[in-house]
C-alpha cells in the first residue's frame, strides 16, 4: 500500500496546473460559456501538444502510453481550474475504442484523437434521461452494408463541434440490455442535426437527431446487439473521470472559502475567526478528504483492470452531493459577493450541479450500490 | 497510488481474521458491543480471555520496538483492529493497549518502560483512564484535581468523571494538578496509579440506557509513588497531547459497522413488510446504499491513515477528519437503522429484539464516539486552527 502519488504523476499534476493557470484563466472560462462553439482551438491546439488527448492512448498509436490513475491526477487538476470544451468527453470516448475496437478502428481514430484531430462524444441519453438500459429506443437498422439510424439523442455533450459520436443503438426491439449496438456515428452524416440546450454549466450538451443516417457496418463497435457491457464500462470510465474533475473543484471552493474568510473583516476581525464558519470550513474539509480517497480507490482498482463497478458506483453517489454541499457552502460563506456572476465560486456551484448529472446522478448510481451490497 | 496488500500482509490479515473468527463464536449473549465489557462480568471476563488469547500470540505489543517485546509492522495493528472490528470481539484494552503503552515507548523513561509495558503485552494489567473532570471537559487544561508532591509521593485529592471503566480496571493513568500557582498547561503532572490505592472511591454513573459504562472517581489523601510520573515534573500537558495522538482507531469501528450493515441487508433480504422484503423497498435500498456509500469513504481514509502511519507520520489532520466524519456516521446510521426495524426499532435485546439489539443500543451508546476523545466540536477547532489556519479562539 502506498496511497502517495508517484513521481510521474507529481510532475504531471504540477506541469497540469501551471499550464491552465496561465493559460485558461477564469476570464477565457467565462467568455467560453458565450461562446458559440464552447471550446478555444488555440488552447485545444496547446493541449494536443503536451499530449493530454492521447495521454492514455498507447505509443504504438501516437499516444502518451500513460495510465487511467495518471489520466485522473490530469482531471483532478483540471477540475481545479475548470477547463471548458471537449477534452474529458473525447478522452471518455476513446476507452470503448482502445478496449473494444478493431485493429482497423484502433489505426482510423487512436493516432487522430491523439494528435487533437478529432472530438468524440458519447452519445447515450434520450428523450426519457435515464442511463439505464430501457432509456436506449434510438433505432438502427441493418440494410445491406450499412446500418441506418433514426431517433434523437439528449445531453450529447459538445455534439455541435464533435467529429464522431459513440452512440448507443437498438438494434432489436424492445427494452432490455440485449439488443443493444454501440456505433461509431460521423457527426456530419447526411440526416444528423443538431441543437444547443441551454444547460446550468453552459457545457454545450445538444439534442441530436438522427434521420435516415447510413453508418457503415465497419464502424459498429464490439458486437452487434452485445454493446451493453461496453457502455456500462464506458459509465464507469466517465464516472470515476468526472469524480475527478469534482474532487479538483471541491479543492479549489475549500481553498478559496478559507482564504476570502482570512480576508475578509465584519467586527473587526477576519469572519475566518468566528466558529460558527471555522466549523463550517472544517466540515467543508471533511468532505474534501474523504471524496479523495474513495475516488483514488476507483480509480486505482480501474487502472488495475479489477471489477469496480460497486466502488465507482459508491464514489460518484458520494462526490455528487459532496461537491454540490461543498460549493453551495463556499457561495454561503462569501455571502453576496458570492452569488455575483461576475465572481469565480459559482462558475463551481453550477458545474457541481453538471458534474452530478453525468454518468449517473446520485440515486441512481445509490441503486447500483443497493444490488452491490447484496439487497435482494 | 496503490492500495494493494503484500502477500505477506495479505497473509497476517486471514490470520487476525480467523483468529477473531473463533473467538466470536465464544462471545456470551449479553455482549452487544465494545461498551459490553463495562456492563457486566460475563462480558468484561470474555474481554480479558480475548486479551490472553492475543497476548499469547504477541499481538498486543505489535509493532513496539523489538527490545520490548515488539513484533510486527504497523500495518499488522491496523489489520488486526479490522479483524476484531469486523468480528465484533473485544480484547484490547483501549487505555493500556492502544493510548498507555504508545505514549509510554515516547515519553516515559526506562525505568517506567520496563516496569509497565510487560504486564500490557502480556493481558495482565487492564487500564482505565482519569481525564475530564466536572468543570474540565474540551478545556481539560483547566483542571483542579490535585497531585501535590511530598517526598517521593504524589499526594491525590479531587474528582474526575466520565472515567469509562474504572469500576473494573486495575491500574489508571491520569492528568493532575501538580503545582496550583503555576501557568495554566505548565503545572500538570502525568501519573500511574493502582486502583486499589487506599482514598479511591469510584461511584459509577449510570447510563441513559441503564448500563454502567462510566463512572466518577474520588480521591481523598491518594498516595502514588513519585517514580510512577512519566514525562516531566508539571510537564504532563506534552504527555497528554502524545497520549491524543494514539487514542482508538477508527478503523476497528468502521469494521464493526461494515459488519453491522451486512447483518442489516441480510435481515432485510429476510424480513418481509407490506407482502414483500424490506429490501424491495426503494427507500430501504436508497437509505442503505448511501450509509454504504458514506462507510466507504471512510474506510478509505483510514487507510490513508494507516498509511501514513505506516511511514511514521502523525496524519494527525485526517485522523480528527475521520474521527468527525465516522462517529457521526454512526449517529446515522443507529437513526437508518432503528427507523427501518420499525417498532422493534425501540426493543432492547431479549426474545424480542432483532439482531441482538445491536440498533436500540446504538442508538445509545453513538455518543460514545461522538463526545469522547475530544468532542466532535473541538476536532473541528483542530482542523480549522492546524489544518486550515484560521485564527484561533483565544
Amino acid at each position: 500500500m502506498d496511497l502517495r502519488f508517484s513521481e510521474q504523476q507529481e510532475i504531471l499534476k504540477k506541469m497540469a496546473r501551471d499550464f491552465l493557470t496561465t493559460e485558461c484563466p477564469k476570464a477565457l472560462v467565462r467568455e467560453l460559456e458565450k461562446d458559440e462553439k464552447g471550446y478555444s482551438p488555440a488552447l485545444w491546439k496547446k493541449m494536443a501538444e503536451l499530449g493530454w488527448m492521447g495521454l492514455v492512448i498507447p505509443e504504438n498509436y501516437e499516444g502518451m502510453g500513460y495510465g487511467f490513475r495518471d489520466l485522473t491526477v490530469l482531471v483532478e487538476e483540471i477540475g481545479r481550474n475548470i477547463l471548458p470544451g471537449p477534452l474529458l468527453c473525447t478522452i471518455i470516448s476513446t476507452f470503448p475504442i482502445l478496449e473494444n475496437g478493431t485493429d482497423e478502428q484502433k489505426k482510423d481514430f487512436l493516432p487522430k484523437i491523439a494528435r487533437g484531430e478529432l472530438i468524440l462524444t458519447p452519445a447515450l441519453l434520450e428523450a426519457e434521461g435515464t442511463l439505464d438500459a430501457s432509456g436506449i429506443a434510438l433505432k438502427a437498422t441493418a440494410k445491406g452494408d450499412d446500418f441506418v439510424i433514426n431517433g434523437t439523442k439528449m445531453f450529447v455533450e459538445m455534439a455541435h463541434v464533435a467529429d464522431y459520436f459513440v452512440l448507443a443503438a437498438r438494434t432489436k426491439t424492445g427494452t432490455s440490455e440485449d439488443g443493444i449496438t454501440l456505433f461509431l456515428v460521423d457527426a456530419r452524416s447526411k440526416g444528423v442535426t443538431c441543437e444547443v440546450i441551454p444547460t446550468i454549466a453552459h457545457d454545450k450538451l445538444c439534442e441530436v437527431k438522427f434521420k435516415d443516417v447510413s453508418v457503415p457496418r465497419k464502424n459498429v463497435l464490439g458486437q452487434v446487439d452485445k454493446g451493453w457491457p461496453i457502455i456500462v464500462k464506458l459509465i464507469e470510465k466517465g464516472a470515476v473521470i468526472r469524480c475527478a474533475e469534482s474532487l479538483g473543484g471541491i479543492q479549489t471552493c475549500v481553498e478559496m472559502t478559507v482564504a476570502y474568510s482570512k480576508e475578509r473583516v465584519q467586527y473587526d476581525r477576519p469572519i475566518g475567526a468566528f466558529q460558527a464558519l471555522q466549523h463550517i470550513m472544517a466540515d467543508m474539509w471533511i468532505s474534501m478528504e474523504t471524496c479523495k480517497y474513495l475516488i483514488y480507490e476507483a480509480a486505482w482498482m480501474a487502472a488495475e483492470g479489477m471489477p469496480c463497478s460497486r466502488e465507482v458506483s459508491m464514489a460518484k453517489a458520494y462526490v455528487n452531493e459532496a461537491y454540490k454541499n461543498v460549493s453551495k457552502w463556499a457561495v454561503r460563506l462569501h455571502g453576496g459577493i458570492g452569488t455575483s456572476g461576475e465572481h469565480d465560486i459559482p462558475l463551481y456551484y453550477r458545474r457541481a450541479k453538471a458534474a452530478d448529472i453525468a454518468y449517473g446522478g446520485t440515486d441512481w448510481h445509490r441503486e447500483l450500490v443497493a444490488q452491490k451490497i447484496g439487497l435482494t | 497510488m496503490d492500495f494493494a496488500l503484500t502477500d505477506e500482509q495479505i497473509a497476517h490479515r486471514k490470520e487476525f481474521f480467523k483468529a477473531c473468527s473463533e473467538l466470536e463464536s465464544q462471545k456470551p449473549a449479553s455482549f452487544v458491543g465494545f461498551e459490553s465489557i463495562f456492563e457486566n462480568d460475563e462480558c468484561w471476563q470474555f474481554h480479558r480471555s480475548c486479551a490472553k488469547e492475543y497476548a499469547r500470540r504477541g499481538w498486543l505489543s505489535l509493532a513496539w520496538p523489538a527490545e520490548y517485546g515488539g513484533t510486527g509492522a504497523m500495518m499488522d495493528r491496523v489489520m488486526f483492529g479490522e479483524a476484531r472490528g469486523y468480528h465484533g470481539v473485544p480484547g484490547l484494552d483501549p487505555f493500556g493497549v492502544q493510548m498507555l503503552a504508545p505514549t509510554l515507548l515516547a515519553a516515559a523513561n526506562e525505568d517506567v518502560k520496563k516496569r509497565f509495558l510487560p504486564s500490557i503485552a502480556n493481558a495482565e494489567i487492564f487500564w482505565c483512564e482519569l481525564w475530564s473532570e466536572p468543570n474540565a471537559g474540551s478545556d481539560l487544561a483547566a483542571l483542579t484535581c490535585t497531585a501535590i508532591k511530598k517526598g517521593n509521593e504524589y499526594v491525590i485529592n479531587g474528582q474526575k468523571t466520565w472515567n469509562s471503566g474504572a469500576h473494573k480496571a486495575d491500574w489508571a493513568f491520569g492528568v493532575f494538578k501538580s503545582d496550583p500557582n503555576g501557568r495554566k498547561h505548565h503545572n500538570l503532572a502525568f501519573l500511574l496509579l493502582d486502583m486499589k490505592t487506599p482514598g479511591i472511591t469510584v461511584r459509577p454513573i449510570p447510563y441513559m440506557n441503564g448500563a454502567t459504562i462510566y463512572n466518577e472517581v474520588y480521591f481523598d489523601d491518594v498516595h502514588v509513588p513519585a517514580e510512577n510520573i512519566v514525562g516531566q515534573e508539571n510537564g504532563g500537558w506534552a504527555v497528554v497531547n502524545t497520549l491524543a495522538g494514539f487514542e482508538r482507531s477508527a478503523l476497528d469501528e468502521i469494521m464493526a459497522m461494515l459488519r453491522g450493515l451486512e447483518t442489516l441487508v441480510e435481515f432485510c433480504n429476510q424480513t418481509k413488510r407490506n407482502g414483500q422484503p424490506l429490501s424491495r423497498d426503494p427507500l430501504v435500498r436508497n437509505r442503505l446504499a448511501q450509509l454504504a456509500c458514506e462507510l466507504e469513504a471512510a474506510r478509505t481514509l483510514a487507510y490513508r491513515i494507516a498509511d501514513l502511519q505506516n511511514r511514521g507520520e502523525m496524519a494527525l489532520m485526517d485522523a480528527s477528519a475521520l474521527k468527525v466524519f465516522a462517529s457521526e456516521f454512526g449517529e446515522r446510521f443507529a437513526f437508518t437503522a432503528t427507523d427501518i426495524l420499525g417498532p422493534y426499532g425501540q426493543v432492547k435485546h431479549s426474545k424480542w429484539a432483532p439482531l441482538n439489539g445491536l440498533w436500540e443500543n446504538m442508538y445509545h451508546e453513538c455518543f460514545v464516539f461522538t463526545i469522547s476523545m475530544g468532542t466532535n466540536e473541538i476536532q473541528r477547532n483542530i482542523i480549522a486552527w492546524y489544518g486550515m489556519g484560521l485564527p484561533r479562539m483565544k
